[in-house]
């Protein structure tokens, strides 16, 4: 029963949330209480194991466990938290909105549910409004769907083997579109609200359906599993220097975020592409450091970006040490699991990806500087930001426990 | 016969290419809840493909009920619509009956016609409507797709394709600029 109260009890307290929304305490106290119910049900499901009361095959694997709850934790640091002048109820029912739709697909027996959620998902995103046409909120997520699908389909006919290597490129083209990586870089107004942005896929949606698409495509066509590893990996370095590197030079302070997302995302891809498990580890990690240390910030320094302060404190140069991956943060054991298990692989990948680790460094200082001064509550949220990515950092063990690592 | 339902598939994406009004929208996403409700039928999933009808009849009528009712087929600088119609029914055909092998192979062309011609639907749209119908498409060939794997899929993914059919075109969005 505990997979479809995951995905209930959260939806339940969007709605509840939404429909309060006049009532700020009312709505906050209904969508917590509602939200927290469904992460209890999440850390009680036994992961693997399926619950049939919707005559649906509904489990929960122990990653997808992990992600959720990262990600929950997230919205709880967000909404507690929450950045200058921003509607925490109106947060809260989003944030709970992205959960249950991540429980769902994290719960979903098969890729052809997967991707139909996705779908579901990408319509509610772009009816949620925004500074941007419908068609073009809708573009990127919906081409997603189609390339996903269309390997989906070549993974299911019989006849030739490259039918399966066809499969592989439409799966892999689908994941990179739903993200918003390269070649599919979503459509980034910076003006626009977070929750409405492409940062709810890249930061938010983006890691569980990563990883359920992923697990699912490697059962679904094992004969070309090390294609589909190679162009995660290919894809991953491509990304890797082309976020970094955009995230140094470009002028906008909002894009330089969005680009840094996709630099996360490019060592996370080559992290799944590296099927041993130090690069499994590495790519929990990375997702944990994108959802529970790059995301809040990125929300945090947003005032600061739009008045164009920027400030050279400690706190700063922190925060830049966090979002470069730097010791003692998650990041940097992150960081580390990748290179042994790149160097387990394929040694001179070590030293492609060692070398593109590089980049995160002048980007990152300026991602720092624009977090401002952060004061009162704000200071609080980031402090207990960067505790958490040291407490994983310094010992990361009880988290890749709980992904079954 | 289901021959002739997975060419209905193929026209009604093809007719979604080519149409900018309510009316050819209507026609083109009836047209593919009919075929893809045909395909299940004759493969006995029953509950599958009355939910796939139900959703296609209710974005049929969310289509004609509001906004201004015209065809909109084939406007003006519509050729390389008409190229993408026919060529992707022709590389759908050709991979479906040449390339793969094995029972099924209208199933096969109706999958990989609609999703084909929905992704360049999407990609071209500038408007919310043809878009709209474009991803209730998307979601009808997407639950037909599930039918290709080698176990029984159940009636999940056609009711939450039939959802998706019914309820995007009756967000707001779809209601509001016409086509």
């Amino acid at each position: 029963m505990e997979p479809e109260l995951a995905i209930a009890l959260p939806a339940v307290g969007a709605v509840l949330t939404a429909i309060l929304h006049p009532r700020p305490r009312a709505a906050l106290l209904a969508g917590a209480l509602l939200g927290a119910g469904g992460i209890a049900a999440v850390l009680l499901a036994a992961p693997g194991l399926a619950s049939d009361l919707l005559g649906v095959s509904l489990s929960v694997s122990a990653m997808s466990r992990t992600l959720l709850l990262a990600a929950a934790a997230s919205l709880a640091l967000i909404v507690a938290f929450p950045p200058p002048r921003a509607d925490r109820a109106m947060l809260l029912a989003w944030g709970l909105a992205g959960i249950a739709g991540m429980a769902a697909i994290a719960a979903a027996p098969s890729l052809d549910l997967v991707i139909l959620l996705t779908l579901v998902i990408a319509l509610l995103h772009a009816a949620l409004g925004g500074q941007r046409p419908l068609a073009a909120r809708l573009r990127a997520p919906a081409l997603a769907v189609a390339l996903l699908g269309a390997g989906l389909v070549f993974a299911r006919f019989d006849g030739s083997t490259i039918l399966a290597r066809f499969a592989a490129i439409g799966l892999v083209a689908g994941l990179a579109a739903a993200l918003g990586t390269l070649p599919y870089i979503h459509e980034f107004d910076p003006d626009e609200l977070t929750a409405t942005s492409p940062i709810a896929w890249i930061a938010f949606l983006g890691p569980i359906l990563a990883l359920a698409v992923i697990t699912r495509a490697r059962e679904l066509i094992p004969a070309a599993g090390a294609i589909f590893a190679a162009m995660l990996i290919g894809l991953g370095l491509l990304n890797v220097l082309w976020g970094g590197l955009a995230s140094w030079l470009t002028d906008k302070g909002m894009s330089a975020w969005h680009y840094s997302f996709m630099a996360d995302w490019g060592l996370v891809l080559c992290a799944f592409g590296i099927l041993v498990a130090d690069g499994q580890a590495a790519a929990v990690l990375l997702l944990f450091g994108i959802v529970l240390s790059r995301l809040p910030l990125y929300l945090w320094s947003r005032q600061s970006l739009r008045e164009r302060i920027q400030t050279d404190r400690p706190v700063n140069l922190l925060a830049a040490a966090m979002l470069a991956g730097a010791a003692p943060f998650a990041g940097f054991a992150a960081r580390l699991f990748l290179l042994r298990g790149a160097t387990q692989l394929y040694w001179p990948l070590a030293l492609v990806i060692g070398v593109g680790l590089l980049l995160w460094l002048p980007p990152s200082l300026r991602l720092g500087r624009s977090l401002g001064t952060p004061r009162g509550r704000l200071a609080l949220g980031v402090a207990i930001a960067l505790s958490l990515s040291v407490a994983v950092g310094l010992y990361p063990q009880p988290l890749l426990s709980l992904a079954g690592l | 016969m289901t021959a002739v339902a997975a060419f209905a598939a193929w026209l009604g994406a093809a007719i979604i290419v080519l149409a900018d009004g309510r009316r050819g929208l209507a026609a083109g996403i009836g047209l593919i809840a009919v075929g893809f409700t045909a395909i299940a039928w004759s493969d006995g999933v029953w509950v599958g493909g009355a939910c796939l009808l139900v959703g296609g009849v209710v974005a049929v009528i969310a289509l004609l009920r509001t906004g201004p009712q015209d065809w909109g087929l084939m406007p003006a600088g519509s050729t390389p619509r008409l190229i993408l119609a026919v060529a992707g029914g022709i590389l759908s055909l050709w991979v479906a009956a040449s390339v793969t092998t094995g029972p099924g192979a209208s199933l096969r062309f109706a999958c990989l016609a609609v999703l084909g011609l929905m992704a360049g639907r999407l990609l071209q749209s500038k408007a919310a409507v043809p878009a709209l119908a474009g991803a209730a498409g998307l979601a009808i060939a997407l639950a037909g797709a599930s039918e290709l794997g080698p176990n029984d899929p159940g009636f999940a993914p056609y009711l939450i394709a039939a959802l998706i059919t019914a309820g995007a075109l009756l967000l707001p969005a779809a209601r509001s600029h016409g086509a």
